[in-house]
């Protein structure tokens, strides 16, 4: 298979088809989390982290794996690989575990790595699944930081937990109502940049 | 029949290796994690009562309406009671949360901190914040009670986390009553007096 183009899967995941901005997917988490670039960068992180090891494990098994119970065997392979996540970070990296712990065990049921490994994993090969999962996963990374930053700058005055402003500038940011409206002008702002100047047609609607 | 016998292998074989996957993590990370949260849980207790000059050894263990063990702790300064120390836990919404309870030596309470818990992230984990948490401060066993109104006098729920709220009020409340109970006796305080058990 010398026809597939990583850079098109990596420009894809990150731009095109961006998990938050583009297919609208795992919104719930991308509301809950960008409080502040801090937790969306960590949430990101595990994330990525949990969707390449995903692709890459229902890549290798994909001839192996039933279509008639293919769900489910996705669904156990992501609880395992959440659970071995959240086993390490609770024991090496307890500070961090601190934070994220309550929200590790929410990736498994990211509509987003479900939707890679039926999408994207089940029909290809280890290495552009590992890449497609990668991408994807740097797509809602991006995203989370993205939102985080909007968020946390004008909700709280500050970057990372450092202060910037004096003040907060408009609270409402960081409340759960203020993701959505984030979220929105964020999305619509990706559209109009992409109609303007990229000629394309702007984002798919609906999702999760 | 063949198909099914096909499926019934796929899956189990899966669910065999995740487990084992599972398994062999759980094994070379849990030591790791028991010391971590050991060494945390000596430092929370020395945190609260940071002026205890004497090591604080447990006095004993009290077991909680919900059947599980904890242990009391006096906290003393050269031989003199500084504080006293409790842990316990409340079953919140979706978790035990524990904590520890300490009292200064008039038995009101003079800190309390949430060890862990796993409660909803962003409604229930608000019991960490300090607005709600510090709210315990300065109360005598009769004060606490949660309510949902605005008060001052007693504990006031956080809006969407009632349960949580309710879970850590309670858990304050065994302790405090074990922490009466214990060492109460001769300090006769009005606190300690006509409370139901």
């Amino acid at each position: 298979m010398s026809d597939v183009n990583y850079g098109t899967i990596i420009k894809n995941g990150i731009f095109g088809e961006n998990p938050v901005f583009r297919l609208a997917l795992s919104l719930c988490p991308a509301v809950a989390v960008t409080s502040g670039v801090k937790n969306g960068f960590l949430m990101g992180v595990a994330v990525l982290f949990v969707m390449t090891m995903v692709n890459a494990t229902v890549s290798l098994l994909r001839k192996f794996i039933n279509p008639k119970v293919r769900i489910p065997s996705y669904m156990f392979i992501i609880a395992t690989w959440v659970t071995v996540t959240d086993l390490v970070m609770a024991a090496y990296a307890r500070d961090v575990y601190k934070q994220m712990g309550l929200y590790i065990m929410l990736i498994v049921a990211f509509a987003i790595v479900l939707s890679r490994a039926e999408m994207f994993a089940s029909k290809n090969k280890l290495m552009p699944s590992i890449v497609d999962g990668a991408a994807m996963g740097m797509g809602f990374l991006l995203a989370l930081v993205l939102l985080g930053i909007f968020r946390e700058f004008l909700g709280k005055g500050s970057l990372w937990g450092m202060q910037i402003l004096p003040g907060k500038p408009l609270l409402i940011m960081i409340m759960p109502t203020g993701g959505f409206f984030a979220m929105g002008l964020m999305m619509g702002w990706l559209n109009w940049v992409d109609r303007k100047f990229f000629g394309g047609t702007g984002a798919s609607s609906g999702g999760h | 029949m063949k198909d099914m016998i096909k499926i019934t292998v796929s899956l189990v074989a899966i669910f065999i290796a995740a487990a084992l996957i599972m398994g062999v993590t759980y094994k070379y990370t849990s030591p790791v994690r028991f010391v971590a949260e050991k060494k945390e849980k000596e430092e929370a207790l020395k945190a609260m009562a940071p002026d205890a000059t004497d090591p604080i050894v447990p006095s004993g263990t009290w077991s909680s309406s919900h059947g599980k063990p904890y242990e009391y702790y006096l906290a003393s300064s050269a031989g003199k009671p500084v504080a006293y120390i409790s842990s316990t836990a409340g079953k919140g919404y979706s978790s035990f949360i524990a904590m520890l309870v300490s009292l200064d030596t008039d038995l009101k309470i003079r800190d309390i901190k949430v060890l862990h818990h796993g409660e909803t992230p962003g409604l229930g984990d608000q019991i960490e914040d300090p607005n709600f948490i510090g709210q315990f401060k300065g109360k005598g066993l009769s004060q606490l009670i949660l309510l949902k109104t605005e008060t001052k006098e007693n504990i006031q729920a956080i809006s969407g986390a009632t349960i949580s709220s309710r879970a850590v009020t309670n858990g304050v409340k065994d302790a405090v009553q074990t922490l009466v109970d214990k060492y109460g006796a001769g300090i006769k305080t009005a606190t300690a007096q006509g409370v139901a058990k």
